[in-house]
C-alpha cells in the first residue's frame, strides 16, 4: 500500500513540478448520493474540467431507498466500500471492486452505519453504527474482516457515533459521538476502546459541541474535531490527549480533511454551504470558498495536495454537487452535477 | 481427537500479549489442541506470531468465527460451540495486512435427547394406513431434523411400517411402533382391531363449480350398526382430468387432507376418499371462472417530472372529489388534485416541505385534515406534517412534528384523530391531532423480537394492521376494545410470521363467507444486475399471502396471489375485489369472493389488469403501479413513472364462445 501511496505522490510531484498542458493527471473519485441509491465515478482533469465517468446504482430495491452514506477506498485501490444506512432496519457495508465497480460482498451492521474507513494496512474497515435516528443511547463501531466480510466486533462508543478515521501508522481509530460531545479512540489491536475525551466548550454540558467528524495529522500529533453546533475547528494533541486549540469556524463544519503535507486543514461548512481553508500552524483562515449550492457535506483531498474535492448534497429536489477547489489559488475550478443528496466522497487514484 | 473443558491454560498469554511494532507481523499461526469438538467444550486456541525473519513476537491476536452464533469465540480465544457442524475460525493481527491463519473445526453434535412420535391413539384399524411423523432434540433442546429415522414395528405380521413412517395394519393383535434416531427412540403401542368400517360415502358441498371455488369434500364411515367411525383415518386424493391436458402444465387442482378442493382449470376432477378396505369417490365439474371485464382508461393527472408515490381520494367538505399524491426520491411536493371529472384532472395546489420522499398521503374521516410524511430532510430531522385541506384549492399547514420522528416516517394511517405514524422502520408512534395545530404523541408500540422493524398500518374498526417484515402481520387493539387497547395503550391481539420476511403491506377482509382474511404483501426486489443504468425500468419480486384469521389464535396460510414476472405492492379491497398493485406487473383487480385456497393467479380470478404505459413518463414506458384505491365507480391508481391514473371496470359483457 505504501508503495501505491508513494507513488501516487510521485506522480502529483511530477504533475505539479510540470505545466498541465505537458503532462495532466486525470484525478478519479467516488462520491455516494444518498437520496439517489448511486454512487458516481468522478474524473477530474485540471485543464478539462469535472465529468461522471460511470453512475454505479446500488442497493436492491429499485422502489425504496436505501441510504448509501459512507465511502471509503481501500489504501490499495483495489476495492470501494459503502455503507447503507436504511434496511430492515438495520444498514450494511457494501464491498466493491474498482475499475468494474461490482459489487463482491455484503454484510449487515447496525443501525444506520454512516462513515467508513480502512486502516492504511487495509484487512478492516471501520464503520460507525450512527443510529441517527433511534433513541438516544450509546452505539457502537463495527468492525469487518475485508476477506471474509465477518464483523469480527462490534464496539461500543457512545451516543450517535460518526466520523470514522485511523492514525497514520493505522494503530489508533477516531471517532466521535454528536450527543455525547465525546472524541473516541479505538485500539485497534484490542478493537477497544483506549482513550475518550470529552471535547466541547462546556464539558459536562450535553451536545454542546455535537462533533461530526474527526481527522488526525498525517504526522500522526494531532487530530482535529469539527463541532458542528458550537462551530469550532477543535485541535486535540495525541500524546497529552488534551484540546490544544480551539478555531472558531463558520456555521456547522462538518467534515475536515488535511493536505498530505499537513499545512492546511479542510473543512466543509454544512450550515454556512462554504469550504473553509486553514493554515495549520497558524490555525489561520486561509480562505472561504463558497459551495455550488447548499448543504456542504464531504472532502477528499488529492494526493499531491493540489485539489480538495467536495460533495455537496443540495436540499429537497436539487441535483447533488462536487466541487473542486485548488488548494493553491484556493478557488473553486470546476464543479458538476451528480444524484441527490451527494455525501460520502473518497479518493481513488491519479492517471496520466 | 475430542476435548471437553480443559483447555482454558493455553495460549491465553500470547492471545493478550503486551502490543509491540505490530507493524512488523509476517505471518500468525493459529493452533488448536483439537479441531474436533463438541457442543459444551470450552477450547482455548493460540496464536503465535512471527516477524519477516521468522522470529516469534509479541503482538495482539484477534480470533473470530465465520459463524459466531453456532461457534462463539472470546476476544482471548476461548472457543465455546453451540451448535453442531463445520466451521472456520479466523487468528488475524489486526494492524497488519493479511497477517491470518485459520483452521477448520468440526463440531459433533450434542447427544440425542429424545425422539417424539405423532399421531398417537389407542385403536388402530386392520387396513389402516397411517403416516407417522417423528421429531428429534438433543440435549440442548434443539431440534435435529438433519438426524436420520428409521422405523420399525415388533410384529411386521400384525403392522408393517415404511421408511416415511407410514403404518399398515394387517391383522388383529397388539403391536409397537417405534421410531428411532441413533440410540434414542420413541415407541407406541397400538391395539390393532378388527375394521369395523361397513361403509363409506363421500358428500361434496358441490358438484360443479368454477375454477377458484373451493369444494368440501366430506367422507363418512359407518360401521355395521350405522353408526359412524370417527376415529378411522381417512385420506383424501383426486384424479384429474382437466380440458387442456398439454404435458408439462401447472397443477390442475388440488386437495387438501382436510378436504378442501380447488381447481385451476377447467374439467372434471375425481375426489377420492380412501378409509380401510373402502373407497368413495365423487366427480365434480369444473367451467371457466370468466371473472374478466374490460377496462376503460377514464383520466391521467400526469406527474412526469418526478416519481410518484401514494395516493388518497376523498369527497372534500365542499362535496367534489379530490386525490392527493405523494412523491419519491424528489423534492418534497405532494400534489392536489380536483377529480370530480376524473377524465380531466385538475392540479388545483401543490405543497413543499423540506424532504426528498413524502412517501405516505392520508385524509382525516372528515375530509379537512392531511397527513404527509417527510424523509430525506436536508437537516435530518423528517417526521410528518398536518396539513388543512378544508379548501383543497389553497391547502395551508397546520403544523410540523418531528419530536422523536427525525428518523423519517415512511407510511401514516389517521383513525380517530391520531396519526399513526410508522417511526424510523422501528416502530409506530400514536400522535393526537385533535387539534391539527398541536400534535402530540400520545402512544407508541414496538414489537420485542430481536431485530425487529415495520414497514406499514392500517386501521379499521380500532384494529391496527402493521406489517413488519419477517415478523409478519401484527393485529393491535387500538381502540377496538378486544383487548382493552387504546391509543395510548396498544395491545396486541394476534400475529402471523412471514417465513420469507418480506410483510410489507396488509390490508384486513371480512368476507361475505364469514372467514376473515389478512392480506400480507411482500415487498422484495427483483433481480437486480451489476452495471445497471439510473433510469432503467426497476424489477420487484414478491406476492400477496392470504390469511384466514377467522380464528385469530389460530391463524391459517390457505392462498396466494403469485404474478410470476412481477412483485406486488400497495392493495385495497372492496366488494370482493382485490386492487393489487403490482409494480412493473401493473394494476390487477382480483375476483376473491368465496372461500380462496392456492394460488389465485392461476385460477381465472383475475378480473382486469393495467399497463398504465407512459411514452414521458419518468421512466418512459415503464409500468411501475404503486397503490390503488376504488372510488365512487372508478379505480384511482399511482404509477411510479408516471402520476395518478383513473380506469373503469366495464360491467361483464356477454360471452359468446365459450
Amino acid at each position: 500500500m505504501r508503495g501505491v501511496w508513494c507513488a501516487a505522490l510521485l506522480v502529483g510531484g511530477v504533475a505539479l513540478a510540470s505545466p498541465w498542458q505537458s503532462r495532466t493527471p486525470a484525478y478519479l473519485f467516488y462520491v455516494a448520493s444518498e437520496s439517489e441509491d448511486e454512487v458516481a465515478l468522478m474524473r477530474f482533469v485540471p485543464d478539462a474540467g469535472l465529468s461522471v465517468d460511470k453512475v454505479i446504482v446500488v442497493g436492491t430495491l429499485p422502489a425504496e431507498i436505501e441510504g448509501p452514506h459512507g465511502l471509503y477506498v481501500d489504501p490499495d485501490g483495489s476495492h470501494w466500500y459503502l455503507t447503507m444506512g436504511h434496511g430492515f432496519p438495520f444498514g450494511s457495508l457494501w464491498k466493491y471492486e474498482t475499475g468494474s465497480d461490482t459489487a463482491v460482498g455484503r454484510i449487515e451492521l447496525g443501525l444506520f452505519p454512516s462513515t467508513v474507513s480502512v486502516p492504511p494496512v487495509g484487512g478492516l474497515a471501520f464503520a460507525v453504527n450512527s443510529n441517527f435516528y433511534g433513541d438516544p443511547e450509546p452505539s457502537t463501531v463495527s468492525i469487518i474482516d475485508l476477506e471474509s466480510m465477518i464483523e469480527i466486533e462490534r464496539a461500543e462508543t457512545c451516543t450517535m457515533p460518526h466520523g470514522s478515521r485511523f492514525s497514520p501508522d493505522g494503530l489508533q481509530h477516531y471517532s466521535t459521538c454528536m450527543m455525547d460531545d465525546q472524541l473516541v479512540e479505538l485500539d485497534v489491536a484490542r478493537l477497544e476502546v483506549a482513550r475518550r475525551l470529552d471535547v466541547s466548550p462546556a464539558p459536562g454540558s450535553g451536545a454542546v459541541c455535537s462533533p461530526t467528524w474527526v481527522m488526525p495529522a498525517a504526522n500522526g500529533d494531532y487530530v482535529y474535531v469539527a463541532c458542528n453546533k458550537s462551530h469550532e475547528l477543535v485541535e486535540v494533541s495525541v500524546d497529552d490527549w488534551t484540546v490544544t486549540r480551539r478555531m472558531p469556524a463558520p456555521t456547522a463544519p462538518y467534515n475536515i480533511a488535511l493536505t498530505p503535507d499537513d499545512e492546511k486543514i479542510i473543512v466543509t461548512q454544512k450550515g454556512s454551504a462554504e469550504v473553509s481553508v486553514w493554515e495549520r500552524r497558524t490555525g489561520k483562515r486561509l480562505a472561504l470558498v463558497s459551495s455550488a449550492r447548499k448543504v456542504t457535506h464531504g472532502v477528499a483531498v488529492s494526493p499531491d495536495g493540489r485539489f480538495a474535492f467536495v460533495s455537496v448534497e443540495g436540499i429537497g429536489g436539487e441535483r447533488g454537487a462536487v466541487d473542486v477547489i485548488d488548494l493553491v489559488s484556493l478557488r473553486l475550478v470546476a464543479s458538476a452535477d451528480v444524484g441527490k443528496q451527494a455525501g460520502g466522497i473518497a479518493f481513488w487514484k491519479m492517471v496520466e | 481427537m475430542r476435548v471437553r473443558n480443559c483447555w482454558i491454560a493455553l495460549g491465553f498469554a500470547i492471545a493478550f500479549a503486551p502490543a509491540a511494532a505490530a507493524q512488523t507481523a509476517s505471518r500468525v499461526e493459529l493452533s488448536s489442541p483439537a479441531v474436533s469438538v463438541a457442543v459444551g467444550d470450552e477450547v482455548q486456541l493460540s496464536a503465535r506470531v512471527f516477524d519477516a525473519a521468522g522470529n516469534q513476537i509479541d503482538v495482539p491476536v484477534r480470533f473470530f468465527s465465520a459463524q459466531r452464533r453456532d461457534l462463539p469465540i472470546s476476544r482471548d480465544g476461548v472457543l465455546q460451540p453451540v451448535k453442531g457442524g463445520e466451521y472456520v475460525v479466523y487468528a488475524m493481527v489486526t494492524t497488519a495486512r493479511n497477517v491470518r491463519d485459520s483452521l477448520v473445526f468440526t463440531v459433533e453434535y450434542p447427544a440425542l435427547d429424545e425422539v417424539v412420535l405423532e399421531p398417537t391413539g389407542e385403536r388402530f384399524f386392520v387396513g389402516a394406513a397411517v403416516r407417522h411423523h417423528a421429531t428429534v432434540y438433543d440435549v440442548s433442546g434443539a431440534e435435529r431434523s438433519e438426524v436420520a429415522v428409521t422405523w420399525a414395528t415388533d410384529d411386521q405380521a400384525i403392522a408393517s411400517v415404511d421408511r416415511f413412517g407410514r403404518l399398515t395394519a394387517h391383522r388383529e393383535g397388539t403391536v409397537t411402533l417405534t421410531a428411532r434416531a441413533q440410540d434414542v427412540s420413541a415407541s407406541h403401542r397400538y391395539r390393532v382391531v378388527a375394521n369395523p368400517v361397513r361403509t363409506l360415502s363421500l358428500t361434496l358441498d358441490q358438484d360443479s363449480a368454477r375454477t377458484g371455488d373451493v369444494i368440501h369434500a366430506a367422507a363418512v364411515a359407518l360401521d355395521g350398526r350405522g353408526q359412524r367411525v370417527e376415529d378411522v383415518p381417512i385420506m383424501f386424493s383426486l384424479v384429474s382430468n382437466p380440458d387442456d391436458s398439454i404435458v408439462g402444465q401447472y397443477p390442475s387442482a388440488e386437495i387438501d387432507q382436510q378436504g378442501r378442493f380447488v381447481a385451476q382449470h377447467t374439467g372434471d376432477y375425481t375426489i377420492i376418499a380412501v378409509a380401510p378396505g373402502h373407497v368413495a369417490h365423487g366427480t365434480v365439474q369444473i367451467t371457466n371462472r370468466f371473472a374478466s371485464q374490460q377496462v376503460q382508461l377514464v383520466g391521467q393527472a400526469a406527474v412526469r417530472d418526478v416519481s410518484t408515490s401514494d395516493l388518497w381520494i376523498w369527497e372534500g367538505v365542499d362535496g367534489r372529489d379530490y386525490a392527493i399524491t405523494g412523491t419519491h426520491n424528489a423534492k418534497g411536493a405532494a400534489y392536489f388534485w380536483d377529480v370530480t371529472n376524473p377524465a380531466s384532472p385538475e392540479m388545483i395546489d401543490s405543497i413543499v416541505v423540506d424532504a426528498r420522499t413524502v412517501n405516505d398521503v392520508k385524509i382525516s374521516e372528515d375530509g379537512r385534515v392531511a397527513v404527509i410524511s417527510r424523509e430525506g430532510a436536508s437537516n435530518r430531522r423528517n417526521g410528518l406534517v398536518v396539513l388543512d385541506v378544508s379548501n383543497p384549492r389553497d391547502v395551508k399547514m397546520h403544523s410540523a412534528f418531528d419530536d422523536g420522528l427525525t428518523g423519517g416516517v415512511h407510511n401514516v394511517f389517521i383513525h380517530d384523530n391520531h396519526v399513526y405514524a410508522i417511526n424510523n422502520g422501528r416502530r409506530f408512534d400514536v400522535i393526537n391531532i385533535a387539534d391539527p395545530t398541536n400534535p402530540h404523541r400520545v402512544g407508541r408500540f414496538e414489537l420485542e423480537t430481536p431485530g425487529h422493524g415495520i414497514h406499514d398500518i392500517w386501521i379499521v374498526d380500532g384494529i391496527a394492521y402493521t406489517s413488519n417484515w419477517g415478523d409478519g402481520v401484527v393485529l393491535i387493539d387500538v381502540g377496538n376494545g378486544i383487548k382493552g387497547g387504546s391509543p395510548s395503550n396498544p395491545v396486541e391481539i394476534a400475529r402471523y410470521n412471514d417465513f420469507d420476511g418480506a410483510t410489507h403491506a396488509a390490508f384486513p377482509y371480512r368476507s361475505p363467507t364469514g372467514k376473515f382474511y389478512v392480506v400480507m404483501g411482500d415487498e422484495r426486489g427483483g433481480p437486480r444486475f451489476d452495471g445497471l443504468q439510473p433510469g432503467t425500468p426497476g424489477l420487484m419480486a414478491g406476492y400477496m399471502h392470504f390469511v384466514d384469521f377467522t380464528d385469530p389464535l389460530n391463524p391459517e396460510e390457505v392462498a396466494r396471489y403469485e404474478v410470476p414476472e412481477a412483485g406486488s405492492h400497495n392493495m385495497w379491497i372492496e366488494d370482493d375485489k382485490l386492487y393489487a398493485a403490482f409494480y412493473q406487473g401493473g394494476m390487477r383487480v382480483v375476483d376473491i369472493s368465496g372461500e380462496l385456497k392456492g394460488n389465485l393467479y392461476h385460477q381465472g380470478r383475475e378480473v382486469a389488469r393495467y399497463m398504465a404505459y407512459d411514452p414521458q413518463g419518468v421512466v418512459p414506458n415503464s409500468v411501475m403501479t404503486w397503490g390503488a384505491q376504488p372510488y365512487k365507480g372508478n379505480l384511482f391508481f399511482a404509477e411510479y413513472n408516471s402520476g395518478l391514473w383513473a380506469i373503469k371496470l366495464l360491467p361483464q359483457q356477454q360471452r359468446l364462445t365459450q
